[in-house]
């Protein structure tokens, strides 16, 4: 099969499994939204109002990450329930062109919630056409990232029943354990650089900074406290999770 | 031309719970254009030897080659030829049936147009007219099965894997999957077929091969299995019978609250006129291959004791 038709077939999967899907489920649609804007509402309620920007850009962030939470199960309830993992991967399309479809419906279930929360960014605080089009390179990046994680983690799942527990550890230490929704001025500053052990932080701190926020240095580590620091921390590290999950991903059983 | 060649395949899954030896070097051959009958009870490798053969499995040892492609070393080159129906599969929940199979085709790289058409043929060929448009999770499982199995025998594939295909259909449903199926193989496509409905296996296959415990019994045609057990005829007896004094004559197993005994042609007259002295009601038939594939599996359970299931 052509690259051209690979192409069109990621389309495909992208449409009647993200598109057609977010149609005939609109719960889903409330579902996505629901925890970032709880976070948002929660942080509204009780955190200094100045402390609010950095909420919107943790909703923005936390949707990206979602996607591969939402990655992980999608495709190991596609692949251990209904078996269509199988039925897509013994045809002409190749394995990377499924995982890009399923990467691409996750998006799309993401994309309401996330210009929910850029139309609100604009409104709390000023955002440029290039810092605009930097948070996008940001969204972009952490895309990848989360949805490689996802896609990993499914295909080492033997049983549903593994897939919440996991689910909930993984995502949670990359969404709401570190900076993501508040500053990284609220973590001591000597234990600042233990926040970037989770890549999401390296996407949080570029977030902020394109969104013309205060961003916060890490004393003893320059490279963590520049723009061009953790920009390349999030490419290399996406770079390397991609990397991973196609290597290791279980196309074939052993 | 062999479209699937095994050579001394062997699969032993590893846990954490012990070994099981799956396939116990299988070698089987499937000529290009052959409607492949696959028979085992359940556990007795069916499964394991289909998603070796389509990739999506790795062997522990041994070779297999589909159309002359190492599916071991070129699973790409060998997912261009060939579409599976996964054992128990079940379509999308939100998708239609007509959605499906449109989908899936323009997926596998069929133009729009074409997609729509077969899917329109296929449709009308199932029986899914009248549930084109009602989302999977509105239809019932025989309903969401025939929409998996429209979806792939849409492909036209080289080789078409069939696990199970008929699974909780009705009898209406599973011979207008048949005759799909039929249809199929005169398009020249290979199909390998598992299935527990040995009626279907002799309808369909031209060949079939009976598996236990990983190895293969059998490997032939249906006729030639009935063949095999020496057993011609089946007598039912409602009553003035023991099992023991039927032993001698063949098989016997009790059935609808009487005996069945399967013997030689050379016995019936002896039996039949038993049965007048005893007033017993006698109906006699052919051997089903039903019955033949008991008493083949049976006897290989009988020889390999102690077996078991897997972890």
């Amino acid at each position: 099969m052509t690259w051209r038709k690979q192409a069109n077939a990621v389309l495909r999967i992208c449409w009647f499994n993200g598109c057609l899907g977010l149609i005939r489920s609109p719960l889903v649609f409330v579902a996505l939204f629901l925890t970032p804007v709880s976070f948002l509402f929660f942080l509204y309620v009780v955190a200094p109002r100045a402390e609010l920007p950095y909420g919107v850009v943790g909703g923005v962030l936390f949707s990206c990450l979602f996607t591969g939470s939402g990655m992980m199960n999608d495709c190991a309830y596609l692949r251990l329930e209904r078996q269509m993992q199988q039925v897509f991967i013994t045809s002409p399309l190749r394995p990377i062109s499924w995982v890009l479809g399923m990467a691409l419906s996750e998006l799309t279930f993401t994309i309401p919630a996330l210009v929910l929360f850029l139309v609100v960014l604009t409104l709390v605080t000023p955002v440029s056409i290039s810092a605009f089009l930097a948070l996008i390179g940001v969204i972009v990046l952490t895309w990848l990232l989360a949805t490689s994680l996802g896609f990993l983690l499914s295909t080492f799942f033997r049983t549903l029943r593994e897939i919440w527990p996991i689910g909930m550890v993984v995502f949670t230490s990359l969404s709401v354990l570190p900076p993501v929704f508040y500053s990284l001025a609220a973590v001591p500053a000597s234990f600042r650089w233990i926040a970037y052990v989770a890549p999401s932080t390296f996407a949080s701190q570029l977030a902020v900074s394109a969104a013309g926020l205060p961003v916060t240095s890490v004393p003893g580590a320059p490279f963590l406290s520049s723009v061009g620091g953790q920009l390349l921390g999030l490419v290399l590290l996406t770079a390397l999770f991609i990397g991973v999950a196609m290597r290791f991903a279980r196309w074939r059983d052993p | 031309m062999d479209a699937l060649v095994a050579h001394s395949l062997t699969k032993v899954y590893r846990s954490r719970h012990g070994t099981a030896r799956a396939l116990d070097g299988v070698s089987l051959t499937i000529r290009k254009g052959q409607l492949f009958g696959f028979l085992g009870r359940n556990g007795a490798g069916k499964t394991t030897f289909i998603k070796i053969a389509s990739g999506l499995l790795l062997p522990t040892s041994g070779t297999i080659e589909l159309f002359g492609i190492d599916v071991i070393a070129h699973p790409r080159e060998v997912r261009e030829r060939i579409a599976i129906i996964p054992q128990e599969g079940k379509p999308f929940y939100h998708l239609t049936p007509r959605e499906h199979i449109q989908e899936y085709l323009q997926v596998r790289g069929a133009s729009s147009e074409s997609a729509k058409s077969t899917a329109d043929e296929l449709v009308h060929a199932m029986g899914l007219e009248p549930y084109s448009k009602t989302p999977a999770m509105l239809l019932s499982g025989g309903l969401q099965q025939r929409t998996l199995v429209a979806m792939v025998l849409a492909t036209h594939a080289e080789f078409l894997f069939l696990d199970e295909p008929t699974l909780g259909m009705d009898p209406f449903a599973r011979r207008q999957v048949w005759e799909v199926i039929r249809r199929a193989a005169r398009k020249g496509s290979t199909i390998l077929l598992t299935t527990h409905y040995l009626d279907e296996a002799e309808q369909l296959s031209e060949e079939l091969a009976v598996i236990e415990g990983g190895h293969i019994l059998y490997k032939g045609a249906a006729e030639d299995l009935k063949a095999k057990v020496h057993r011609e005829v089946r007598l039912h007896f409602d009553r003035g019978f023991t099992s023991r004094e039927l032993e001698p004559y063949g098989e016997v197993y009790a059935e609808k609250g009487g005996l069945t005994v399967m013997t030689t042609r050379a016995r019936v007259e002896e039996l039949t006129r038993l049965a007048l002295e005893r007033r017993s009601a006698v109906s006699i038939g052919p051997v089903t291959l039903e019955e033949a594939f008991l008493t083949l599996v049976g006897r290989s359970i009988e020889e390999d004791e102690p077996g078991g299931e897997w972890p």
